[in-house]
């Protein structure tokens, strides 16, 4: 029922339009990151091509797209945008505003607004900026809602039968609000119990099921350098956290050096990229119940 | 609807000074086209007008292909014959300390000098 994504072709497709062979079977949809590219996947079916363009290991947020990346984007008949200031290509380069579809419309009200860094530089002196948390979909309702989005958009542009679109829209939120429940008893057990994750990420899910979740920079994937552990290390004093959540599996001295701090360590993969296993649905599923395995014992505060 | 805020805590706040300061604190790039050159528009995201930077314009394979300077307006024009545009132009501006790109793509030439 579902169908893999199509981002090997996506190599292909830049080759076509560099050749100036631009005929296509069926209308194409570029999405920003994988949930989108997911969802249209699972509303399009076989009626149209989907794609998401960012290479593995490369941050989908702040990808450097090619120019032939971008004349391929510039072709497709939908791009899908996640909003809330998600993939900041998209501001760089000209595209058709016909073809966009913010799909975070209508959701405006529930972006988080993450708390400004202090910094300086120049000759501004010491200042702070506010910024929006940009990971939507790993709240499962604001995801439904981005998906009626995508929904509505490929019936009113007639770019996929409304019937087929309505129908898969139907299941496709069934889905969602399945994995809402489900995550939402996994969950239940670490309400208000501290944690760390080494990268901001994780807002919206924590506003969804009331976790307490203090984030760090770390880079993703690799080892945490002595003064991150002792930054961990005063971080937890003041949290009482015992459970550290990645984005990707950690490397193994990573992962001893905080286990060595008395941390539990839980992979949480955000998705922005495919999961390394499963689809959207499994492997949110299963990073819930990880965490909810690693931290369910322990005290709230 | 009050916005609930994330704050995080002084500590973690510190260690993304740089990465966040340089999201947050941005150079907007801006590159029109026609069939006689490229305009370069450069401005801070608090509007004010980039008055000094280095413009890269690069190929679609990254060859550099010219270097020029803003004028103090924050702009700067390269002749489309100057360039090879073949392959589309990667426009960078850099005014020390911010930098950001613009993609002009073959279709955008093809496109606004009305073939």
């Amino acid at each position: 029922m579902h169908h893999p994504l199509r981002s090997t072709l996506w190599g292909a497709a830049v080759a076509f339009v560099g050749t100036g062979v631009a005929a296509q079977e069926a209308p194409s949809v570029i999405a920003v990151n994988y949930p989108l590219a997911y969802f249209a996947e699972r509303l399009a079916g076989d009626a149209m091509d989907v794609n998401f363009p960012v290479p593995a290991g490369v941050d989908p947020s702040f990808w450097r797209p090619s120019i032939s990346d971008i004349s391929t984007v510039q072709g497709a008949d939908l791009v899908l945008l996640n909003g809330a200031g998600f993939a900041t290509w998209i501001d760089r380069v000209s595209l058709s505003r016909s073809r966009l579809v913010n799909t975070s419309r209508g959701i405006e009200d529930q972006f988080i607004v993450t708390e400004s860094i202090t910094h300086s530089h120049g000759d501004g002196g010491e200042h702070s900026h506010e910024g929006l948390a940009t990971y939507t979909w790993l709240n499962p309702t604001l995801a439904s809602a981005q998906a009626e989005v995508i929904a509505g958009m490929m019936s009113a542009r007639g770019l996929a039968p409304e019937a087929d679109v309505d129908a898969a829209l139907t299941v496709l939120k069934g889905d969602l609000e399945a994995l809402h429940q489900e995550v939402a008893t996994a969950l239940s057990a670490v309400v208000g119990v501290p944690m760390i994750a080494t990268h901001p990420r994780y807002e919206y899910l924590a506003d969804r099921y009331d976790l307490t979740i203090t984030s760090l920079e770390w880079d993703a994937g690799a080892a945490p350098t002595e003064e991150e552990l002792a930054q961990l290390s005063d971080l937890m004093a003041e949290t009482d956290a015992q459970v550290l959540i990645w984005e990707a599996e950690p490397p193994a001295e990573g992962a001893a050096a905080t286990e060595a701090l008395g941390l539990a360590n839980v992979v949480f993969e955000p998705m922005a990229h495919a999961p390394s296993d499963g689809d959207f649905l499994s492997a949110f599923s299963s990073a819930a119940a990880a965490l909810a395995d690693a931290a369910g014992d322990l005290p709230a505060n | 609807m009050d916005r609930p805020v994330i704050r995080a805590l002084s500590t973690a706040a510190l260690l993304v000074a740089a990465p966040i300061g340089a999201a947050a604190h941005q150079l907007v790039v801006f590159a029109s086209v026609d069939c006689e050159a490229v305009t370069v528009e450069a401005k801070f995201s608090s509007g004010r007008i980039a008055q000094k930077g280095d413009v890269r314009v690069l190929d679609g394979e990254n060859t550099l292909l010219t270097e020029t300077t803003l004028e103090t307006n924050g702009t700067a024009t390269i002749p489309l014959a100057s360039v090879d545009h073949s392959t589309g132009l990667l426009i960078e501006v850099d005014t020390g300390g911010h930098d950001n790109y613009w993609i002009v793509t073959p279709e955008d030439i093809a496109r606004n000098c009305g073939s």
